[in-house]
């Protein structure tokens, strides 16, 4: 009697839930791992796009013909509009935003560029993970075979040939295998939020008490989706800066949008922030740990992490220093902070500039505190997208009428 | 094309499979590989209650040969069986997995499912009837066995109560004087046939045919089976004579009024051709004497 290895379905959690229920689902999704709480009738593929912000799976027939929402599951490709999320408990699925990182692309994702391999790019996502299948599972498949193997996708823009030709070449440069997907380190997850669908998400639990005692913010591997730095001059002494610096409640409701709830002791504490652009409405509920306060430095770190109502992640790595000047203070803030998925998608550029916007109205309002002794009066509503987008655009139009170099 | 709201159990034993079908009373409807049942809730051509994943279930993934038989498990991927070193003593089955549906949903679609679900142009139920495979199915009074050939009883219809989980099914291990022919004509790769044949020979000793069988799929409500020993004994498995001798047979078993893809006539020609030499082939790999499988 003999058996093959059947392969790890460790996660596979007995589960009962009514109809109007939902079930919890623990999965790996390109390397982060991830925790949804669905109805049992919500695909993979809507989990995917409408829960984890990851919208590069697309849906076309939603009912296993095209093959447009052709993801990896366990290693093996699949149809993410013919398995229920809920199934997906403890296995590990990886995406096109998986496959490799704008500035480091995937051998396949290379190929099919320079192959002119994406027409109108809808089908793209599924041809890919389909054919990364197909080269990690049956690395010697000949060219003549491609077009059956590669049956189970459909252009619609007709590129066969053009992607047959990418595949091709692909697995002639990989003869010893093609690499390993390679954008599936542990990262923050963006959700959809806004009560954007129909499902119910698991809200957050409030942080409080031991559970959060216990956190660890564990920063994702790999570069930030944004790296800010904004340096501002303040026209207040260093002392009165550094006052506000040191008071971890003042310095929170300089912070636009933010609100600090609880102190959970041992410089944890719990807020809230709000982030609104253009449309898209987060709201963070996290908890920031104080790593560093060191007067004679004048350094401030923190590490925070926030879930939104989506059920993602986003975190960020925040360094203020203060140094006397002649003219007062110079503060800088650094910081670095990892997203994916929807806000990511904005374009990095965009999401700089909004969080550089951020950083100057908090510089602005370290200052106010700074003068007056007060934390400036926050309404806790989300800074205004539309102030700060307008003023953002105000901005680079002004860069454009100017001379490079010129004074702001 | 959302599925309509269900109450989903996903139990760890398969009793509990059981009750839960029970339980829901005939609302109840098993997933496995969701290959072919979530298109159709998707479509909300079917609004079941309650549906009782299988995949937790312990036992059911094994996939192992017992003696001379092979047994699949309910849970057991279709693409695990086309890998799988043990299922290579099953030689039909490695040559007709190729040919259902395409890879991305072998990964997930189950042997067992496919039977359970029972389209009449797929390729599984076709090799079990050709092998007259024996399933097992359990229900609220245990397990009991039947033969492929009388689990069919019509388009997506089987012996299958709506309490019973298939819980198992076993092949026959192909001996050294037997061979196999598997092939399907459709419109794409990967697409349900418009007429497939799975052809099965065993010859004696001395290279006389002492049993051959043809399944054909596709072309009826079910899949049918035709023991064709005399014919391609007198034949002596040469394919142009094979096909001449079909026609009878052929002309009986396409039981369809042809559809939109192809007509009744174009059916019978087809599946002539396919049996000819898928019998012709079985032949040669039986006088060969190895039972491999090769194209
Ligand atoms: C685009 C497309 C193309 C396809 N092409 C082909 C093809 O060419 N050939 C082919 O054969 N199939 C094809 N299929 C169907 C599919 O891939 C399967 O092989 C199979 O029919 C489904 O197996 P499953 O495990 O996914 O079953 P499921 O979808 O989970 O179940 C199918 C049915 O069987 C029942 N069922 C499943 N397992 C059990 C069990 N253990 N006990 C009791 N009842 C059970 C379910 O209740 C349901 O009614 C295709 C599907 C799609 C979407
Ligand atoms: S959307 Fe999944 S196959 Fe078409
Ligand atoms: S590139 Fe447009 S569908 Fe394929």
């Amino acid at each position: 009697m003999t058996s093959t290895e059947e392969p790890v379905q460790e996660g596979l959690r007995p589960v009962r839930a009514e109809a109007g229920e939902t079930v919890e689902v623990r999965f790996t999704v390109n390397g982060t791992p991830a925790v949804l709480n669905l109805p049992a009738r919500v695909t993979l593929a809507d989990a995917l796009r409408d829960h984890l912000g990851l919208t590069g799976t697309h849906v076309g027939c939603e009912h296993g013909v095209c093959g447009m929402c052709t993801v990896l599951v366990d290693g093996e490709a699949a149809r993410a509009c013919l398995l229920f999320a809920c199934q997906l408990d403890g296995a590990e699925v990886v995406t096109v935003e998986g496959l490799g990182r704008p500035d480091d692309l995937h051998p396949l994702q290379e190929s099919f560029g320079r192959n002119h391999a994406l027409q109108c790019g809808f089908c793209t996502p599924g041809f890919l993970l389909s054919s990364y299948d197909l080269l990690s599972t049956k690395p010697e498949v000949t060219d003549e075979e491609l077009p059956a193997e590669l049956s189970g996708v459909i252009c619609r823009c007709t590129g066969y040939r053009n992607i047959m030709t990418a595949v091709s070449e692909t697995r002639a440069a990989h003869p010893e295998g093609i690499p390993e997907p390679g954008n599936c380190a542990r990262r923050a997850l963006v959700g959809r939020s806004g009560g954007q669908s129909a499902t119910v998400v698991e809200e957050p639990a409030e942080p409080s008490g031991e559970t959060s005692r216990n956190v660890e913010i564990v920063l994702p591997e790999g570069d930030p989706t944004i790296a800010v730095q904004v340096d501002t001059a303040l026209d207040v002494p260093f002392d009165q800066v550094w006052r506000v610096l040191d008071d971890v409640h003042v310095l929170a409701r300089c912070l636009p949008g933010a609100e600090l709830t609880e102190e959970l002791g041992e410089q944890l504490y719990a807020g809230r922030a709000r982030v609104a652009v253009g449309p898209i409405k987060l709201s963070f509920h996290g908890i920031a740990r104080v790593l560093e306060q060191d007067r004679d430095t004048g350094t401030i770190r923190v590490l925070a992490q926030g879930q939104d109502t989506g059920g993602a992640q986003t975190q960020a790595d925040i360094t203020l220093r203060a140094h006397a000047t002649a003219a007062g203070t110079e503060l800088r803030a650094d910081a670095a902070v990892y997203l994916t998925g929807r806000i990511a998608q904005f374009g990095r550029a965009l999401a700089g500039d909004i969080s550089r916007r951020m950083f100057e109205q908090f510089a602005d309002s370290v200052r106010q505190a700074a003068t007056t002794g007060e934390a400036p009066q926050q309404s806790h509503a989300a800074p205004s997208a539309f102030r700060m987008m307008f003023g953002t655009l105000l901005d680079r139009i002004k860069r454009i009428g100017r001379p490079r170099g010129g004074k702001s | 094309m959302k599925a309509a709201p269900f109450a989903y159990a996903r139990p760890a034993a398969l009793s509990d499979a059981v009750a839960e079908l029970v339980d829901a009373d005939g609302g109840g409807k098993v997933i496995a590989g969701g290959q072919s049942l979530v298109p159709v809730l998707a479509m909300r051509l079917a609004r079941p209650t309650t549906l009782v994943d299988i995949n937790a279930v312990t036992g059911l993934d094994a996939l192992r040969t017992v003696g001379d038989r092979l047994e699949v498990g309910a849970t057991v991927r279709q693409r695990r069986v086309e890998h799988a070193p043990e299922s290579a003593q099953v030689p039909l089955l490695r040559l007709a997995l190729p040919w259902v549906g395409h890879r991305e949903l072998r990964s997930r679609g189950t042997v067992c499912g496919s039977l359970a679900h029972a389209d009449p142009a797929a390729e599984l139920p076709a090799v079990a009837c050709c092998l007259d495979a024996e399933l097992t199915l359990t229900g609220p009074e245990g397990e009991r066995p039947v033969r492929a050939r009388e689990f069919f009883d019509g388009a997506m219809t089987t012996a299958l109560r709506p309490e019973d989980v298939l819980s198992a099914i076993s092949f026959p291990v192909a001996g050294a004087r037997e061979g196999f022919g598997f092939a399907e004509i459709a419109r794409r790769h990967g697409d349900f046939a418009l007429a497939g044949a799975a052809a099965h020979v065993r010859v004696d000793d001395d290279g006389g045919v002492s049993a051959a069988t043809m399944t054909a799929f596709g072309v009826s409500d079910r899949p049918v089976t035709r023991d064709l020993t005399s014919l391609v004994r007198t034949t002596g498995g040469d394919q142009a004579e094979l096909a001449g001798a079909l026609d009878e047979v052929v002309r009986e078993v396409v039981d369809t009024d042809g559809d939109a893809h192809a007509s009744n006539g174009y059916r019978r020609r087809l599946l002539r051709a396919l049996a000819a030499r898928e019998l012709a082939k079985a032949h040669r790999r039986a006088v060969r004497g190895t039972a491999e499988v090769e194209s």
